[in-house]
């Protein structure tokens, strides 16, 4: 067995590849030609679900491109300088910001550091918003349990930070008839296995439930426990939570370096930021595809991130009317082992999604999409439905995936590093499984703290983080009523999605502020329907300019540096 | 010959220009303005000059403005050079003089759009 | 609830224009409009050669819109800025829009309602430009508001894709505005703009245009710092082998106007896969009764003049409908070397003069429009040149003629 696989190693690399087993790892070294076949000889050593991690130290012969840590701020400030929480938190995805909430229920001083100017801006906004029932996750795995224990978790969660949450089920729909009798016979299995209950449905009453289908679907599974949410949405509510319970967020700050002491195990006594050192008691990474980097900063690197990217189509809004639940098609029992294959998504917020795919990557933060990959994620599902048309896209993204080479979520304390707790490897069902994945970082987070003393709980903490209004959602009345306290909710800026100039000065006067259009976008959707911004951003600029006590061309899009205008117009050319 | 566009209006005719012995030959007017935009085309090349200048509104901080009468397309940059330095200090209408014969080109500088505390929809 | 006669979505050109007319009528009439001023799109297109037609007289577009908002102010019809039509309600007699304004929510009836919503622009998504996503990737209709209505430069290297007008319009005020227009590139084998804006806007500045050309993926993380050019096949195909990079600071789109028509979906009125506005009679009256579509909202014009005609003709007629009153149509269809006709079909009522305005499918260095009733020629008119990128207006005058006998009034174009 060993040989054998040594003999692929050999084969795939022209024998350029050490591996070596030593305390819990399976360490490969060595070179090859290109990132692919690192990728491929990693998932060759390792096996899924193992607790004995792959730590892959092939070096491709082409050049690196990013920096390990990828894009750092530019600022610089000893704003954090000397601080002590209890906990730092790496991380301000969906993730972090979950562990900041769960931890805030503790009287602990908490600081989650966020090297973005936003929380949210990595996976936790690149994704589908499905709020997985678990069909293709295989028992065993941590992804399966955290899944299935997050999952239900979500109907109570969205009504605690006020955001919609949608069960609208997911078809898994078979187009061969055959299928019929082992698919009857899963049902057992799946009832089971999955979060939700399942049901089969016949070819008509599928066709009745969402007769966008094609005809080629010819019956299919019901899964009840999938549900839509937004994924941006619900990460900016739980940070917002979080700070309204006494957590602090610091954005634009960025983990760069540790120091260690060993006591036996190894210690961290510092971490050093590009806003000064910060000497937590324990430090929590949730740091999606920078959680290996973060690993080696504490001494303690036991496993391997391979980024892997998937690209998805926004549809426009007026195609909603022909999907009611997710639904994709059976692509096979043994699906695709790294992915099933993407479908049809309808989003919460009345779009639908397309997609995704999957794509080994070696640049952790290169979000570009292809025309190439977009073109056979539309192939893909070309067939499934009647109604799918690439005219009617009106944007389309790439997030980018934090696999591990065992494809399992890692949940664990340090091995080799004392204070320091791992989320990593959290990829699809991410999402699901983070109130879950939460629970469990606040439950070690706690032990580990417990050792210092009685840690008492937060008589302040309030679950319930109010939303701001969302005008058009509303009953008549109450939208009129709100309108006549503040007459900037009766002006709609962005017509496309239906949002006043008092719902954008919302967005920046929240607890977690943002001044820029990326951030307004995710926090209240102008710029996001079919215009793209063409109409409303002219509009929203002046307005951050104005909260934010700025220049209009000092306002950026997203990141630092991603400044709209170049200033007001000058001299033109000497010579016509 | 010299290929040209009209450009008096939309239609866009394709024009051909000739110089023979002292005399401008055009070819593919549909119409009289045709054949004088060709030949002021050939010998001294007219423009409307379009652009903003700067208000002391905060409503409006950009008061649209074009030259009155064509002027002389070399003469633009010198003309915008002018307009630059302007700023608008007073309420004015559509069609108001800003500038009676801007940098010297013999053409005034017109607002073309309203610029008064009725049109700048004040808010109460 | 405040009732109207008609009530007028949009005080842009179209909807001004309908005001107008709709008031000569004598009908009571409400314009709804989103923004603080009255103008529409014209607020911010301050180049000339708006009004040839209308005022015989060569404007900006912001004068064209002052005098359009003037003749309605004078006209008695009441103008409603800064208010936003949330939701349509049809009944039997007519409509119940919910408003939502700086006031409160409040609803209006209109016995006639006309939209004049306009039209977008297409994105850089819609056309399958990839890449990353920076600042710098903006459409022309925002570059222009930006540099005209804020004074603030959107790119100072810019690479333009699409000729459309607005393109070529911006190309020319980027640079007389202290920027630096690298070039046009347009997929299309042809120039998308009007002849005389290539001429006045690109040649002018020596501003290349390259065609069979167009941008597969941006470049840059914070801002746009460059962009791969590929050449295209007559299917707009790109050509392997033939990418080429190119620094730039912005993106500019004019690739295209999409008319604004949600409303109308909504209300059930069927849309014109071409065209992308509702199906129409030659008063703008959609297939839902007692709602009228004109201007950009109907279709993409090329000229404002054109936008104020269309919303005259809806003005008056919506000004005189009366609920139930549903008139039999006669369709008209477009054939050979013709992209569509508007409108898609007219009463069958003989009139001495309808306007209709087409647009052909590819350009015709000569060709013969022929026009035919029923089996009966009755029209034939001889074309110089024909551009897709130019509307045509052609009047019809079917005094006297038997409209109710015959199948359908075809438009086709012969190349000669």
């Amino acid at each position: 067995m060993k040989r054998s696989l040594q003999y692929k190693l050999d084969k795939l690399c022209s024998g350029r590849i050490h591996r070596e087993k030593h305390h819990g790892i399976i360490h490969l070294t060595g070179h090859c030609s290109e990132w692919q076949q690192a990728v491929e000889a990693g998932l060759l050593a390792a096996k899924k679900g193992s607790r004995t991690h792959v730590v892959n130290d092939i070096v491709p012969d082409s050049q690196v491109m990013e920096h390990p840590l990828g894009s750092l701020p530019d600022l610089r400030d000893n704003s954090l300088d000397g601080r002590h929480p209890d906990v730092l938190i790496i991380g301000g995805g969906v993730i972090g910001c979950a562990i900041a909430r769960e931890l805030t229920k503790s009287k602990l001083d908490i600081l989650l550091i966020e090297k973005e100017y936003d929380v949210a801006v990595h996976a936790s906004s690149r994704n589908d918003g499905v709020i997985h029932p678990g069909i293709d996750l295989l028992p065993g795995l941590l992804k399966k349990k955290y899944n299935n224990r997050g999952n239900p978790l979500y109907d109570q969660l969205a009504r605690e930070l006020d955001i919609p949450f949608e069960r609208v089920g997911q078809h898994l729909v078979f187009q061969k008839r055959s299928m019929k009798l082992p698919a009857i016979a899963s049902l057992l299995y799946f009832n089971l296995s999955v979060a939700g209950k399942v049901r089969f449905i016949e070819k008509n009453k599928l066709h009745r439930l969402e007769p966008g289908l094609s005809d080629r679907a010819a019956f299919a599974l019901f899964f009840e426990g999938a549900g839509i949410i937004c994924p941006f949405n619900l990460t900016i509510a739980l940070a917002e939570n979080a700070i309204q319970n006494g957590a602090e967020i610091s954005l634009n700050t960025a983990a760069l370096s540790m120091d260690l002491t060993r006591r036996g195990k190894k210690y961290i006594t510092a971490v050093h930021t590009n806003r000064g050192t910060i000497y937590p008691r324990l430090v929590i990474s949730a740091a999606g595809v920078f959680a290996e980097e973060i690993a080696r900063m504490a001494g303690d690197r036991f496993f391997s991130i391979h980024p892997r990217k998937g690209s998805s189509v926004i549809l426009d809004k007026k195609v909603k009317a022909n999907i009611h639940s997710v639904y994709s098609f059976l692509q096979g029992w043994n699906a695709n082992r790294h992915s099933k294959g993407g479908g049809i998504i309808p989003t919460i917020h009345g779009n639908v999604l397309v997609g995704p795919d999957a794509v080994e990557v070696r640049e952790k933060e290169d979000f570009s999409t292809h025309r190439d990959n977009l073109q056979a994620v539309f192939e893909k599902q070309k067939n499934i439905s009647n109604w799918l048309n690439p005219a009617d896209t009106i944007a389309y993204f790439s997030g980018i995936r934090a696999a591990t080479y065992e494809e399992d979520f890692i949940l664990e304390k340090g091995r080799q590093t004392e204070n320091i707790l791992h989320a990593a490897g959290i990829q699809s069902p991410g999402l699901t499984a983070a109130p879950a994945i939460a629970l469990k970082m606040e439950k070690m987070a706690l032990t580990y703290l417990s050792r210092f003393g009685n840690v008492p709980s937060n008589p302040s903490f309030n679950p319930y983080r109010k939303a701001p209004p969302h005008l058009a959602s509303l009953p008549e009345k109450e939208r009129d009523r709100l309108i006549r306290q503040n007459p900037d909710y009766g002006q709609i800026l962005c017509r496309c999605e239906e949002i006043s100039k008092g719902e954008i000065l919302d967005a920046m006067r929240r607890p977690l502020p943002c001044f820029t259009l990326d951030g307004i976008k995710r926090r209240v959707r102008p710029t996001s329907g079919r215009c793209q911004g063409g109409f409303c951003a002219p509009l929203i600029l002046p307005l951050i300019a104005e909260e934010a006590k700025i220049l209009p061309e000092n306002v950026c899009k997203g990141v630092p540096g991603s400044r709209i205008l170049f200033g007001e117009k000058g001299e033109g050319r000497e010579e016509i | 010959m010299k290929k040209l566009t009209c450009i008096i209006c939309p239609r866009g005719c394709r024009l051909e220009a000739q110089e023979i012995d002292g005399d401008i030959l055009v070819k593919g007017h549909a119409c009289p303005k045709g054949e004088a935009f060709a030949k002021s085309e050939l010998t001294h090349p007219m423009r409307c000059l379009t652009t903003s200048v700067k208000t002391c509104f905060p409503e409006l901080p950009w008061l649209p403005v074009r030259t009155g009468k064509d002027i002389a397309k070399e003469d633009i940059p010198r003309i915008l050079r002018e307009i630059r330095r302007y700023r608008l200090e007073k309420e004015v209408h559509c069609g108001d003089i800003l500038i009676e014969n801007v940098a010297g080109s013999g053409s005034p500088l017109i607002a073309t759009l309203e610029c008064c505390a009725d049109s700048l929809a004040r808010k109460e | 609830m405040k009732k109207y006669d008609v009530v007028i979505i949009g005080a842009g050109p179209a909807g001004l224009a309908a005001a107008v007319s709709a008031r000569e009528e004598d009908a009571s009439v409400l314009v709804i409009e989103r923004e603080a001023r009255p103008g529409g799109i014209l607020k911010q297109c301050i180049h000339d050669g708006f009004g040839l037609i209308r005022y015989r007289e060569k404007l900006s577009g912001c004068e064209y819109a002052s005098r359009e908002i003037l003749k309605t102010r004078e006209s008695g019809a009441e103008i409603q800025t800064l208010s936003f039509v949330s939701r349509i309600t049809k009944l039997e007699k007519g409509f119940v829009l919910l408003l939502s304004s700086r006031h409160g929510m409040s609803n209006i009836f209109a016995r006639s309602l006309i939209l004049a919503t306009g039209c977008r622009e297409r994105t850089a998504r819609q056309v399958a430009v990839h890449g990353t996503r920076p600042a710098g990737v903006l459409t022309a209709g925002t570059a222009q508001y930006y540099l005209n209505v804020l004074g603030q430069l959107p790119g100072k290297r810019c690479v333009i894709l699409g000729s459309g007008d607005i393109g070529l319009i911006m190309a020319r005020r980027l640079t007389l505005e202290g920027a630096e227009v690298l070039g046009v590139y347009e997929a299309k084998s042809e120039p998308g703009g009007l002849s005389r804006n290539l001429y006045q806007c690109l040649e002018d500045f020596d501003i290349p245009l390259h065609l069979s050309t167009t941008v597969l993926e941006v470049h840059g993380k914070e801002r746009v710092q460059g962009v791969t050019l590929v050449k295209v096949d007559e299917n707009l195909t790109p050509l392997p082998g033939t990418e080429e990079d190119l620094s730039c600071d912005a993106l500019i789109l004019s690739v295209g106007l999409i008319p604004e028509n949600e409303l109308a979906q909504n209300l059930g009125a069927v849309i014109d896969p071409v065209t992308k506005g509702p199906v129409a009679d030659e008063d703008g009256m959609t297939s839902v009764p007692g709602l009228f579509s004109c201007g950009n909202a109907y279709h993409v014009s090329d000229l404002a003049d054109y936008v104020s005609e269309s919303g005259e003709r809806a003005g008056r007629a919506a000004a005189v409908w009366t609920p139930g009153n549903i008139p039999s149509t006669l369709p008209v269809t477009a054939e050979k070397n013709l992209l569509y006709v508007v409108p898609q079909g007219i009463r069958r009522q003989p009139q001495e003069k309808i306007v209709f305005y087409f647009r052909c499918s590819r350009t015709l260095q000569g060709a013969i429009l022929r026009v035919r009733l029923g089996e009966n020629e009755i029209l034939q008119k001889h074309y110089d040149i024909l551009r897709p990128a130019e509307i045509e207006k052609v009047i019809l005058n079917l005094s006297g003629k038997d409209l109710c006998s015959c199948e359908r009034l075809t438009f086709s174009l012969e190349e000669l």
